[in-house]
């Protein structure tokens, strides 16, 4: 016996703008069907193969407050055409824009320039939870977590931010993110050029004086690092949270609180290599910053070193390769669409919870009062309608379904936007064949499955893959809220 | 399913009953006399546990395992019954009654009867193949691949000719697989009227196997059949049917010529979203005018 | 040699060796499909009456299959050695029958013998042959192989661990064989039917059967069971495999439906010697089962038992280290009932033995006969008291994706404890490494706790 529909292969991109560097990575995902080949056709994503891996750019910078698009496209343009990938033939991706990055004025446009530029069908993704995770992942600990039944804890720590993740037998069970980096302090010819402000905040709470324009002086920015350090002990339950630490988050009103002390850690990000201990310490100075001095002070962290350390399989290029390959989902492989309204980008979700799921009325209802939260300026927007659905509906019950969806969804129908919808259970095909029934017109629509969606998200469903059988789909959720 | 504290409660209970019908005392033995005095037994109201009533993916037993999330965490990656404990090298009480309830669901679903009522509430038009009884349809695979005369007599006169689709419907081995019929047969339906095509009258057929599909084919001349059939049933999921499609049907066709979707049941592909598969399967099967290994999906 | 005999006042004449083979088996519903089975009892005691007065030397001569149409039937007429054969060609297959049962019979004169013998003449004998003869009859025929342990030693039972899953998800696979691993399961060999047996798919479970044996050290042999080509192709590529897998069939037509030729097996083998991971020199592993040849119309119109022997004559060239009956699979239309499954399972197993190869039984039954887990528990204990080399074990005898049942994990120890039997002597003391039983072979609590593998 042999797998029913076989294989297809979908091109991943992964752009990860960071606060000291810029990469691209591309990925093969694997797409397959993973019945029988006797019954419903079952896609997953079964292999995720990395084909080509940038250099480490540096990002390039107008001004302490402006990324250099220009440049930074030149970066992405450069190295697609090193890669020999037509933009065309990429299927799915996300561009993450990470670190202190993220905060420049122009960030936003950046991105989003990025994600178009990139192929049809490539996302922008951020915000401090989301770039943990995409470590994490990246990082390899996770699969680590998974494997060996155990907690993984996965700190990146790059020039800007340290980005925490931990794991419980694979699953994400907390993340947060800490304004700690290697580049926070710069160093030029032997003097301090630049000191972030909170890390300036938090030498000055240490008692220690360190200024820019100060003699880069080792042992004092030691002290700083270690301080550094018991930032990040403090963010993994190891030592108790000092009254500082609150400061350090970079997201200040979310206090991190882990499930327990993790079994083990990995380091990813930029400083990660001198952590595990790098063959050229020698410069404490060598990239014009103290990643180098942050990396040693983490090392010899006695309370650190009460968690076993574990390698990733990535360091530097842990968040590039975590967007390239772990962010694309794929739907359900019976569904109903019309491609022509495709890719869509980011839709936002109107969930349904389970008592607007409750009877056909309920539903239309639930569905007509909610499309009001997303009138801007009295206008109504594209949203997607998503929902649980059944586990095994009767066809009656799917026909009511799509009567109450559009009934419910009337409004919008009538303003000339096309139908989204998203169930988690099993029916996208039958219930798409009922609204395909009774929508008037040749009205489009997009009814798939199997993906799980809340309030707040926002989705992007890119153009069929696997002969039309299933659709890329990247959820962009708020984690924790 | 029992959890431990549910059994030390249970223990508990019936203990401090022991007890207050011994006046509080604790049991001692009682001296042999003539005739053992029986206490009179309470019918009390309430039901004992159904053993079905938890999946298998979460039915466990292991009292004081190493890892226990790391265990229920790996039971969810398979529906094989793990984490089951045991009596001394032998099964659970409650895993094994478990089981025994589930080849129980199975063993009925294939040595049941479908209803005789059955076909004529779908509004089916009723026949049998050459078997005329369960046992010979369960020994003669090759009888259950033939309609009787008087069955092809009915059907060359009640179902249209040359209808483009003809739908068919047939016990095969699991008459428990017909609860199927009322979702799925609607979903083939909405999905072909979406490609602009319309199904006559279902026949039905006792006793048959997926062959008789072959019989039929030559008898309609319909471009496609599409069979539905109960499977074999395996463990606890008597209910689940299979589709068999091909174009223009006939005993002269491989097996290799049938396009199959199995695994039709609650627990599996529900009933309603097969439907609307089948229904874009079929579709592609008159338009390729090929079906089985040829038909490209 | 004679075809006709007197029976309660009736005359009964018969056809061929092949007509008096096929009347004299038990009752077996596929012989009944096929239309060669005795038409009533009498008849059936009336072909074992002319059958056990033939000789040897006739049954030889006459092979259900002709040897110039026939792979299988040269192979097992060639390996016949001579110089035994001449010593019994001319006993009559009751003095055959006698001389197996004989009490002063030893393991290694049926070892002997079994070089004599063409599989029409191990058929033949078996149908002279009670369920209790049958079972002594196997006992002393020992049969031991070697691959990175030894399996069939007497006061040993060993058992197969089966962790299908319906979508070869590599978790589940792999729930499925710490579960068996921690019930003592899985010496005679960690062997997967996989749902997917294309060669990404067959290279990535054997190199996770792979590392799984070797972080733990269990000393057993690893197997996935996709078709003999494929699994070639994976070992030629560097795949880590001990055993190569095939089900096989009594005649060439019934293996040309499996799409095998014998010149593949003997390629696997001369394969497995230089780039198998096993010690070996037993490296083969078969499945067979009764009916399988009438299934695929390629049994020439010969009954189930006889086409059955004739797999093992045809392993047996190639010295395997497992042959094991699926004996329940096929469905009721050739093994009726729990009864006929249990008889087809003893002859299977004894006429196993008889040929010369480590022979094992998966007890089983589908959902469409009428059997339940207690003919199946059954079966296994009298296999076992037959001196079984090993069956099946799967979590509560339940095959998620074979869709059938068989023995379980548990049934292994159970097993031994009723016998008195150890596991495989490597594996017995890696039981014990792993704190699964004590030295005195009782159960300890972390018998049957699959999370002591989560590390």
């Amino acid at each position: 016996m042999s797998r029913g529909l076989g294989k297809d292969v979908l091109l991943s991109v992964g752009i990860d703008i960071g606060t000291s560097t810029t990469q691209v990575i591309f990925s093969h995902l694997t797409i397959q069907d993973m019945s029988s080949g006797f019954s419903v056709p079952r896609f997953e994503i079964v292999d995720k193969q990395i084909v080509y891996k940038s250099g480490i750019h540096t990002t390039p910078l107008l001004s302490p407050t402006r990324i250099d698009m220009a440049a930074v496209r030149g970066i992405v343009a450069g190295e697609y055409a090193k890669a020999g990938v037509d933009r065309t033939t990429i299927g799915t991706g996300a561009v993450v824009i990470t670190g202190e990055t993220a905060r420049k004025e122009n960030a936003n446009e950046v991105v989003h320039y990025l994600s178009d530029f990139a192929g049809d069908f490539v996302v922008a993704a951020a915000g401090p939870e989301l770039e943990s995770l995409i470590a994490g992942r990246g990082a390899g600990a996770d699969t680590y977590a998974k494997e060996h039944s155990t907690t993984v804890a996965n700190y990146d720590v790059g020039g800007g931010t340290s980005n925490l993740a931990m794991f419980d037998r694979g699953r994400l069970v907390a993340a947060t993110c800490l304004d700690i980096g290697g580049r926070l302090i710069r160093v030029d010819g032997g003097q301090i050029t630049y000191v972030a402000p909170k890390i300036q905040e938090l030498a000055d709470s240490e008692g220690i004086r360190v200024r820019a324009g100060d003699r880069a002086d080792i042992p004092t920015l030691k002290r700083v690092c270690q301080a550094m350090t018991r930032m990040l002990e403090m963010s993994l339950g190891l030592t108790p949270k000092s009254a500082f630490f609150p400061r350090i988050r970079t997201e200040q009103d979310k206090d991190i609180v882990l499930p327990g002390v993790p079994a083990f850690i990995s380091f990813s990000g930029g400083v990660a290599d001198h952590i595990y201990g790098s063959p050229d310490d020698s410069d404490p100075f060598r990239y014009g910053d103290i990643g180098v001095l942050l990396g040693q002070a983490i090392r010899e962290s006695a309370a650190l070193k009460l968690i076993t350390r574990i390698t990733p399989n990535e360091t530097i290029r842990a968040t590039v390769v975590g967007a390239g390959t772990h962010i694309a989902e794929i739907s359900g492989s019976t569904i109903e669409y019309d491609e022509s309204l495709l890719p869509l980008k980011n839709v936002p979700i109107l969930k349904l919870n389970p008592a607007d799921e409750a009877s056909p009325t309920a539903m239309r209802q639930a569905i007509r009062e909610k499309l009001e939260w997303f009138r801007l300026d009295g206008e109504l927007q594209l949203v997607a309608i998503a929902f649980q659905g059944p586990r095994s509906p009767s066809f009656k019950q799917v026909g009511q379904l799509a009567q109450s969806i559009m009934e419910g969804a009337a409004e919008l129908l009538a303003e000339g936007f096309p139908l989204v919808v998203i169930s988690e259970n099993d029916l996208a095909k039958v219930l798409g064949q009922a609204i395909r029934a009774a929508l008037p017109g040749q009205r489009g629509f997009v009814c798939i499955d199997a993906v799980g969606v809340d309030s707040g998200d926002y989705v992007d469903i890119g153009t069929p893959t696997a002969k039309g059988r299933v659709l890329p789909v990247v959820v962009k959720t708020l984690l924790f809220r | 399913m029992y959890q431990e504290n549910d059994v030390r409660d249970m223990v508990r209970a019936a203990l401090s009953e022991l007890l207050a019908a011994q006046g509080g005392s604790a049991p001692v033995a009682a001296p042999v006399s003539a005739g053992a005095t029986l206490a009179a037994t309470t019918v009390e109201e309430g039901f004992c546990p159904d053993v079905t009533a938890v999946s298998t993916k979460d039915e466990f037993h292991v009292p004081d395992p190493e890892n226990r999330e790391g265990y229920l965490a790996m039971k969810q990656s398979t529906v094989g019954r793990i984490g089951v404990w045991r009596a001394g090298p032998r099964y659970n009480t409650w895993s094994m009654l478990h089981f025994r309830a589930d080849h129980a669901t199975a063993q009925d679903a294939v040595f049941g009867e479908v209803p005789e009522e059955f076909p004529a509430q779908q509004g089916f038009i009723a026949g049998q193949t050459l078997c005329t009884s369960k046992d010979e349809f369960l020994t003669r695979p090759d009888l259950g691949r033939k309609l009787n005369d008087e069955t092809k007599r009915l059907f060359a006169e009640k179902l249209p000719k040359g209808a483009k689709v003809t739908i068919m419907v047939a016990d095969g081995l699991s008459s428990a697989a017909m609860v199927n019929i009322p979702d799925i047969v609607p979903a083939i339906k909405q999905g072909l009227k979406g490609f602009g095509i319309d199904v006559g009258p279902i026949p039905y057929v006792k006793y048959g196997r997926v062959g008789a599909m072959d019989d039929l084919g030559p008898l309609v001349g319909s471009d496609v059949v599409c069979l539905l059939i109960g499977e074999r049933p395996g463990l606890a999921t008597g209910e689940s049917m299979s589709a068999y499609m091909a174009y223009q049907p006939s005993a002269d066709r491989p097996e290799s010529w049938r396009t199959v979707v199995s695994n039709i049941y609650s627990g599996g592909t529900p009933p309603a979203e097969a439907g609307a598969h089948v229904a874009t399967i079929i579709k592609k099967i008159l338009d390729a005018k090929v079906s089985g290994v040829d038909l490209s999906l | 040699m004679k075809l006709k005999t007197n029976l309660l006042g009736k005359t009964y004449a018969f056809r061929d060796v092949k007509d008096v083979l096929a009347k004299a088996n038990e009752l077996k519903s596929g012989d009944q499909l096929a239309g060669i089975a005795a038409e009533t009892a009498q008849e059936r005691i009336a072909a074992k009456v002319v059958l056990a007065n033939m000789l040897v030397s006739d049954v030889r001569n006459n092979p259900v299959v002709p040897y110039e149409q026939d792979e299988v039937t040269r192979i097992i007429q060639d390996d016949v050695n001579e110089r035994i054969y001449e010593e019994i060609k001319n006993w009559t297959m009751a003095e055959l029958r006698e001389y197996i049962l004989d009490n002063s019979r030893t393991a290694a004169e049926i070892r002997r013998l079994s070089r004599g013998l063409t599989s029409e003449v191990v058929a033949g004998v078996c149908k002279l042959m009670s369920n209790l003869d049958l079972m002594l009859g196997a006992k002393t025929a020992v049969v031991t192989a070697h691959c990175n342990t030894t399996i069939g030693a007497p006061g040993t039972f060993a058992t197969r661990l089966q962790p299908n899953h319906p979508t070869d998800d590599p978790d589940g696979i792999l729930a499925s064989v710490m579960e068996g691993f921690a019930y003592g399961s899985g010496d005679a060999v960690l062997g997967l039917n996989p749902v997917d047996d294309s060669l990404g798919s067959v290279q990535r479970i054997l190199q996770m059967f792979d590392d799984f044996r070797n972080k733990w050290e269990i000393p057993t042999q690893t197997c996935v069971l996709a078709h003999v080509t494929t699994q070639m192709e994976a070992v030629q590529k560097g795949s880590p495999a001990d055993l190569i897998f095939q089900s096989i069939a009594g005649s060439e037509l019934g293996n040309e439906a499996f799409g095998l030729t014998a010149q593949m097996l003997q390629d696997a083998k001369d394969l497995m010697a230089t780039k198998g991971t096993c010690t070996g020199p037993n490296v083969m592993y078969f499945e067979t089962g009764q009916g399988s040849e009438l299934s695929s119309d390629a049994h020439h119109g010969a009954d189930q038992v006889t086409m059955e022997a004739r797999c093992y004559g045809f392993a047996k060239r190639y010295e395997p280290f497992l042959v094991n009956t699926v004996v329940g699979f096929i469905g009721p239309e050739y093994l009726y009932d729990s009864k006929q499954v249990t008889r087809a399972g003893l002859e299977d197993h004894f006429m196993g033995k008889l040929t010369g190869i480590s022979m094992g039984c998966d007890a089983c039954y589908t959902n469409h006969i009428k059997a339940d887990q207690n003919d199946i528990e059954n079966l296994a204990t009298l296999l076992v008291a037959a001196g079984c080399n090993y069956v099946m074990g799967i979590p509560h005898g339940d095959d998620i994706m074979l869709m059938y049942q068989c023995t379980g994990y548990h049934e292994a120890e159970s097993l031994r404890q009723l016998f008195g039997k150890t596991a495989i002597p490597e594996f017995d003391e890696w039981m014990k490494k792993m704190g699964l039983i004590t030295e005195d072979r009782k159960l300890t609590k972390r018998f049957g706790d699959a999370s002591i593998f989560l590390k």
